[in-house]
């Protein structure tokens, strides 16, 4: 009954959507592409007949897809809601069918049809070293990882979802999520460089180790059996069921608050207001400014990059990868020349104006009030831009101050500066095109980790193309860096001339995106408008 | 007389439905008008047209004699709106959010000052203090929501659903700024399906139903000596029980 449901939700999703068909087409492929991937790093160390190198694989591969199915829907995807649980709520349904029943729906797309295709590697894999009963029994062990994968991310977000009824509540855990987001980036790197100069030999242990966690305890079934640990299997197995059960039972127990609802009304500070409401909507440090339009979508902005929760994380990421990735580049690299040194801060301001390219999303249907009130185009993006810098700007000085005193090179700064300069204002540049003409609905649920199946493709479609086209944008620099390199002129010229052609890229920018505003307000507004 | 808000021949389709389907409206200057319509009739696809909030396929709308479409600055400048199912920019408290309405429309920083004191003492907001509009309940967010339209006293208030979700308390606060708005000059088009509200507050009605309009004109000539109920039903074709069907009841 429910995967008759979610397929019947999915399938008119679709009616009359041919963007909505490709977008899943386009699920589709990735998911096809990352099952193959995972296929063939499961199945060829078993093939290769190399037992150690299996291991490793199921015991880290494994570990790391649970850990995956865990985080990733709660950081970056948010969960698919086809099947909302509220819904249910007045149907005479025993809590047990329930369960039941959306877990089987769960099990009904991409990501689970993915993950079980990677791990059937695993089969093969085992199948090659042990036999086929050490095949039947990692098949085994495979469709109960993928129970436990489900049930765990299930779980998780169904508690989160609960617990974060409460806005402050979810404001805190969505900044938390979010430095923890932008901590996965270097962890990353950090490991792929531990992992080339690792000692592979060693590392059999913690595999072991893992593949007795529930974690990757059924993705490493079928080599304990091939390894003549038959005893191992059953205890595996159990590992993996109690740890599936319990879940389920967690999901289950949060289910039936989430049905239930009931937002506890968060008592507000009523502290009593000060001064007239303009001096109010200004911000202190703004107060010089005249108190007209420019100055109110100014304050409004400038409030928003720290109130509204979503905005901050992306403040926030931008913070986290804006000092680390410079650092991991060209302190652990060895290489230290103006022109490694320009590309990554020409990443780095690329990516701080990268936070602009769904601007209009943040305000979701609220943007109907610039609209109604019939703000120009021009003021509109001159104001956001301007808003946004406040935050962005310091931030960039100081990425430039601290990666020219971490090279000891306290000369470069100008050089580092100016790079930043450029490769920001061309990205502004660049991204308010992309945040008017590819603005994109956010969703307005109490589950801050929703989003609409299909929009996750699109977010990361959209992060793309507007990196790419930021990136195009500060080419000039990087050219001029690697004609000139580090001649001392270019040293204390690339300042001046990179921070004027950041301005003058914005201000074009501003200038031609303000008119396609002016002309798109109202398509605009029903693009950022979630459907309902 | 000329009309605080005209259309003609508004039409807009999403993807295969026909949500309205080419309408005439005049709405008499000083006029309270009501705009009456089941659920998914169009009532909030024509005001979102009206307003310049929709692209309308085809049609021209006029406010005060500008049209939205083609000198959106000087009709928006006469227009207050309170659209309906419409965030608003609610991480601001409540003055912030008056400030800042008040100085998109270039409103002089001393009246804002003032004038959001006035109205959020009037609509019992000032205690909120420094609540961010997020929190407000959703009486609240009407009433601030009402606040921003009125701020820069505009000619004519387009308003979608303002008795949704209202306590019987605020709504007759609602009611009662209203009817003192009207009485002032102002126009006021409202959409609602709460037959006691138009009766009580307008002077001209239209029911609106699957796009079009059905009955338009005074508040008297539709109702032709019945109850508006009685006659909206019989326009939009809902059935009333003979007591033939549900017996088990």
């Amino acid at each position: 009954m429910f995967v008759r449901l979610k397929l019947r939700m999915t399938a008119n999703n679709f009616r009359g959507q041919p963007w909505r068909v490709a977008l899943f087409m386009m699920g589709v492929f990735f998911g096809l592409w990352w099952a193959a991937g995972g296929f063939l790093l499961f199945a060829v160390p078993g093939l290769a007949g190399s037992e150690k190198a299996a291991l490793l694989a199921a015991g880290f591969g494994g570990g790391a897809l649970t850990l995956g199915w865990v985080l990733f829907p709660l950081v970056f995807f948010g969960v698919d809601e086809t099947l909302d649980p509220a819904r249910f709520a007045l149907l005479p349904l025993r809590r047990r069918t329930l369960v039941a029943g959306m877990l089987a729906a769960a099990l009904l797309g991409i990501p689970a049809l993915a993950t079980l295709a990677s791990t059937a590697g695993l089969v093969l894999s085992a199948g090659a070293l042990g036999g086929w009963t050490a095949a039947v029994t990692q098949a085994v062990g495979v469709a109960a990882g993928l129970l436990l994968c489900v049930a765990a991310s299930r779980a998780l977000t169904s508690a989160f979802a609960t617990m974060l009824r409460s806005r402050r509540m979810r404001d805190l855990a969505a900044i938390a999520l979010a430095v923890l987001a932008a901590l996965l980036g270097p962890l990353q790197i950090g490991l792929i460089t531990a992992a080339e100069t690792a000692d592979w030999d060693r590392l059999v242990g913690p595999a072991r180790v893992v593949g007795w966690t529930p974690l990757a305890a059924a993705y490493t079934l079928g080599f304990d059996l091939a390894a003549g640990r038959g005893w191992a299997v059953p205890l595996k197995l159990a590992i993996t069921l109690a740890a599936t059960a319990a879940l389920l039972w967690w999901w289950s127990w949060s289910l039936e608050s989430a049905m239930v609802g009931g937002t506890p009304t968060a008592a507000g500070p009523r502290k009593a207001a000060r001064g007239g409401a303009v001096d109010q909507l200004v911000p202190r440090g703004m107060r010089w400014m005249a108190r007209n339009r420019y100055a109110a979508l100014v304050a409004r902005e400038t409030r928003y990059w720290w109130r509204d929760v979503r905005r901050r994380a992306g403040l926030i990421t931008v913070l986290v990868v804006g000092v680390f990735l410079p650092v991991m580049i060209n302190i652990a690299g060895n290489a230290r020349s103006p022109g490694t040194v320009s590309i990554s801060m020409i990443f780095v301001g690329t990516l701080a104006a990268v936070t602009l390219a769904n601007q209009f999303g943040y305000d979701g249907t609220a943007y109907g009030a610039n609209v109604v009130a019939g703000v120009p185009g021009r003021l509109e993006l001159r104001a956001r831009v301007a808003a946004f810098t406040v935050y962005a700007g310091p931030l960039l000085v100081i990425v430039a101050v601290a990666m020219s005193l971490l090279l000891g090179e306290p000369t470069w700064v100008g050089l580092l500066l100016g790079t930043l300069a450029a490769a920001y204002g061309a990205g502004l540049a660049a991204n308010l095109f992309v945040s008017i003409l590819a603005a994109y609905a956010l969703p307005e649920t109490s589950n801050p980790f929703t989003i609409n199946t299909g929009a996750g493709v699109v977010r990361s479609l959209l992060s793309l193309v507007s990196m790419l086209g930021s990136a195009a944008a500060a080419v000039p620099m990087l050219v001029a860096a690697a004609l000139l390199g580090d001649a001392p002129a270019w040293l204390w010229l690339a300042g001046p001339i990179g921070a004027g052609y950041g301005l003058g890229a914005t201000a074009l920018g501003v200038y031609l995106a303000g008119d396609l505003l002016d002309r798109r307000m109202p398509e605009l507004l029903a693009s950022v408008t979630p459907r309902r | 007389m000329e009309s605080a808000l005209a259309a003609r021949g508004l039409v807009k389709r999403f993807e295969t439905v026909v949500a309205v389907a080419g309408i005439d409206l005049d709405v008499p200057a000083g006029s309270f008008y009501g705009l009456l319509g089941p659920n998914g009739a169009g009532k909030t696809t024509t005001l979102s047209m009206a307003v310049g909030l929709l692209r309308p396929d085809a049609g021209r709308v006029w406010v005060l004699g500008h049209d939205v479409w083609s000198d959106p600055s000087e009709a928006k400048a006469l227009l207050g709106v309170l659209p309906d199912g419409v965030r608003l920019f609610d991480r601001l408290t409540g003055a912030e959010l008056l400030a800042y309405h008040g100085l998109l429309r270039g409103m002089d920083p001393a009246v804002i000052d003032q004038r959001a004191r006035e109205l959020l003492d009037v609509l019992a907001l000032a205690s909120a203090g420094r609540t961010l509009v997020v929190d407000y309940s959703a009486g609240m967010k009407k009433k601030i929501g009402l606040a921003c339209a009125l701020l820069h006293a505009p000619r004519l208030l387009v308003l979608d659903e303002p008795f949704e979700a209202v306590d019987p308390v605020s709504a007759a606060l609602i009611r009662d700024i209203l009817q003192r708005y009207v009485a002032g000059g102002g126009t006021v088009i409202f959409s609602s399906h709460v037959m006691e509200v138009v009766e009580r507050l307008c002077s001209h009605v239209a029911i609106l139903a699957d796009g079009a309009i059905k009955r338009v004109g005074t508040l008297d000539e539709v109702r032709g000596g019945r109850s508006l109920e009685d006659v909206f039903v019989e326009v939009v074709g809902g059935r009333t029980a003979t007591g033939e069907e549900l017996a088990w009841l």
